[in-house]
């Protein structure tokens, strides 16, 4: 399903995130990634998201060589196949929580029941409903978590990723955020999160703990 | 030696495009020799990053080199007034035998570089690339005709010499002398209308049944019968005097600067009907060019005859 064959990835500067990692996670699949802050674990997740190239192996999400794609080809395979949710949320603060959730939708040019139908899904889902029409800088971290979930989740992508999801939150929030997690893997989507955490380190649902350190799989 | 702001400007914008070209043809010679589609070196990631940035300098060029065409001509009439002897263009490009090499290879790069553009968004609208080495081929070859080119246009402005006196159009397109331009003059009203509306009549066929090899060679045939005609023929009637043939004067005040309208038009049509022939695009965008091309050339048509048949509305005789 997703695969990263020898892939080191240098940034400007010289710095050497990635060194010849080969990773493979197979469909339906939870793993967390663990390590160090700076070991390379958010690199990891955007080369699978196709938001940067490596500088060397390769990267294949879903047949898909994303790591060869032109920009604008990642960035459409990215919109139909890939959910991302950030420690910092990343959501557009002046929109309401509706209009944040139809956002990764817009391109999609689907039909109006069609977007009400998953919008109300992923309303009732975060729980959200009574705040759908306000702006997201007036919810609370936990809200703006879960519409960032929401979000995600809009576009039926067969792959989550999460960096970070559960640093701003308090630990009700956080487990919160882990039953919503166990709720994706149960529609057989592929999860790969980022974090250090230990919530997420000895958990059920949770098929793989990968460390990284340095640049390398431990 | 010719220098004055306009001059200048054109001496630093060539400059610009040497530095910019440059750089874009050694990063193409690289991605012509080690451009390899399947391999997942550091080199071809970096190759690959780089084909996009030549791409952008090479849309930026040509973006750039389109207005600053018309910049030329412009400041070829221009300097047409400080020249002794010249009353237009025609004089400024007399006075220099680089001036009529430098005219039409301005004419070919700017097709050749429209022509590049169109081929690499076809390329980049499919992911695997297909054309990625063969545009970056292209443009070495681009490259020496645009570096000639900007050769040419220096030698031609350091070789401007303003204390001679030099001809005006009136003596270089003349009608008397026992030059082959009198001969080409002198030839019937009937053969130019016949060659002029017949060329376009066979394009609005050639269009109706679709063939893109013979709608595309019939473009490229009208660009010289429309310049000809132009020059021989339909021009007495915009100058509404028949002794005078000038491709330069429409370009002035007096007439309304109704030679860049009539030379943007014929173009732009042109161009959209020749490129289909060069290369193989979509059913869709096949169909758009055609339209494009056939619209401009339209345009360019009626101009051309409502100066033509307003003539005979307004003064009941032929010139
Ligand atoms: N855009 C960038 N430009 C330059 N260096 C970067 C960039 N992104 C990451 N790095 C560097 O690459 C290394 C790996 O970073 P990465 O963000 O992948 O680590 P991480 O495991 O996610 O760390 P954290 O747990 O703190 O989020 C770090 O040394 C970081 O400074
Ligand atoms: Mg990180």
């Amino acid at each position: 399903m997703i695969e990263l064959k020898n892939v080191s990835k240098e940034y400007e500067g010289g710095v050497k995130a990635l060194n010849r990692v080969s990773l493979k996670f197979t469909e339906g699949e939870v793993v967390v990634l663990k390590g160090m802050s700076g070991s390379g674990k958010s690199s990891i997740l955007s080369l699978i998201a196709g938001l940067c190239k490596p500088t060397e192996g390769e990267v294949v999400v879903d047949g898909k060589h994303i790591s060869k794609l032109a920009d604008h080809f990642a960035t459409s395979f990215r919109r139909e196949n890939i959910g991302m949710i950030f420690q910092k949320y990343n959501l557009i603060v002046d929109l309401s929580v509706q209009e944040n959730i139809l956002l990764p939708l817009v391109p999609l040019n689907l039909k109006n029941d069609e977007l009400e139908k998953r919008l109300n899904r992923e309303l009732e889902r975060s729980n959200l409903v009574s705040k759908k029409d306000i702006q997201v800088k007036k919810l609370s971290g936990g809200e703006q978590q879960r519409c960032a979930i929401a979000r995600a989740n809009s576009n039926n992508p067969k792959i989550i990723l999460a960096d970070e999801p559960t640093a701003n939150l308090d630990e009700k929030l956080s487990l919160e955020f882990i039953a919503s997690l166990c709720e994706m893997k149960r529609e057989n989507r592929t999860i790969i999160i980022a974090t250090h955490d230990p919530l997420f380190f000895d958990l059920d649902f949770v098929d793989r703990i990968v460390e990284v350190g340095y640049g390398k799989i431990v | 030696m010719i220098i004055s702001p306009e001059v200048l400007t054109i001496y630093i914008i060539d400059a610009i495009f040497i530095l910019f070209a440059s750089v874009a043809f050694v990063i193409s010679v690289r991605i012509v020799k080690n451009y390899d589609v399947n391999a997942t070196t550091a080199l071809q990631y970096e190759l690959e990053k780089k084909s996009y940035l030549v791409a952008t300098i090479i849309r930026c060029l040509f973006y750039i080199k389109v207005p600053f065409f018309l910049f030329f001509i412009f400041i070829l009439n221009n300097i047409s007034f400080v020249l002794p002897g010249a009353m237009c263009g025609a004089g400024v490009v007399n006075s220099s035998s680089a001036a009529v090499p430098l005219l039409f290879l301005k004419l070919l790069n700017s097709y050749l570089f429209a022509y590049w553009i169109l081929l690499d968004k076809d390329d980049m609208s499919i992911e695997s690339q297909p054309y990625i080495k063969q545009k970056f081929f292209l443009y070495l070859l681009f490259y020496l005709l645009l570096i000639t080119e900007i050769y040419l246009e220096f030698s031609m402005f350091l070789n401007i010499d303003i204390t001679s006196v030099v001809d005006c159009c009136g003596v270089i397109f003349s009608h008397t002398d026992g030059s082959y331009m009198a001969q080409f003059f002198g030839l019937p009203a009937s053969f130019y209308i016949t060659l002029f509306y017949g060329n376009f009549a066979l394009l609005l066929l050639s269009y109706l049944v679709k063939s893109r090899y013979i709608f595309a060679l019939l473009n490229l045939i009208f660009v010289i019968v429309a310049l000809l005609s132009l020059i021989a023929f339909f021009g007495i009637y915009i100058y509404e005097l028949p002794t005078h043939h000038c491709p330069f004067c429409l370009l002035q005040s007096e007439y309304n600067y109704v030679g860049y309208v009539l030379y943007s038009l014929l173009f732009l049509g042109t161009f959209n009907g020749v490129v289909i022939g060069l290369h193989l695009f979509s059913v869709d965008v096949q169909k758009e060019k055609m339209r494009y091309s056939l619209i401009f050339l339209m345009l360019y048509v009626s101009t051309i005859s409502y100066y033509f048949l307003g003539y005979y509305l307004k003064n009941s005789v032929w010139l």
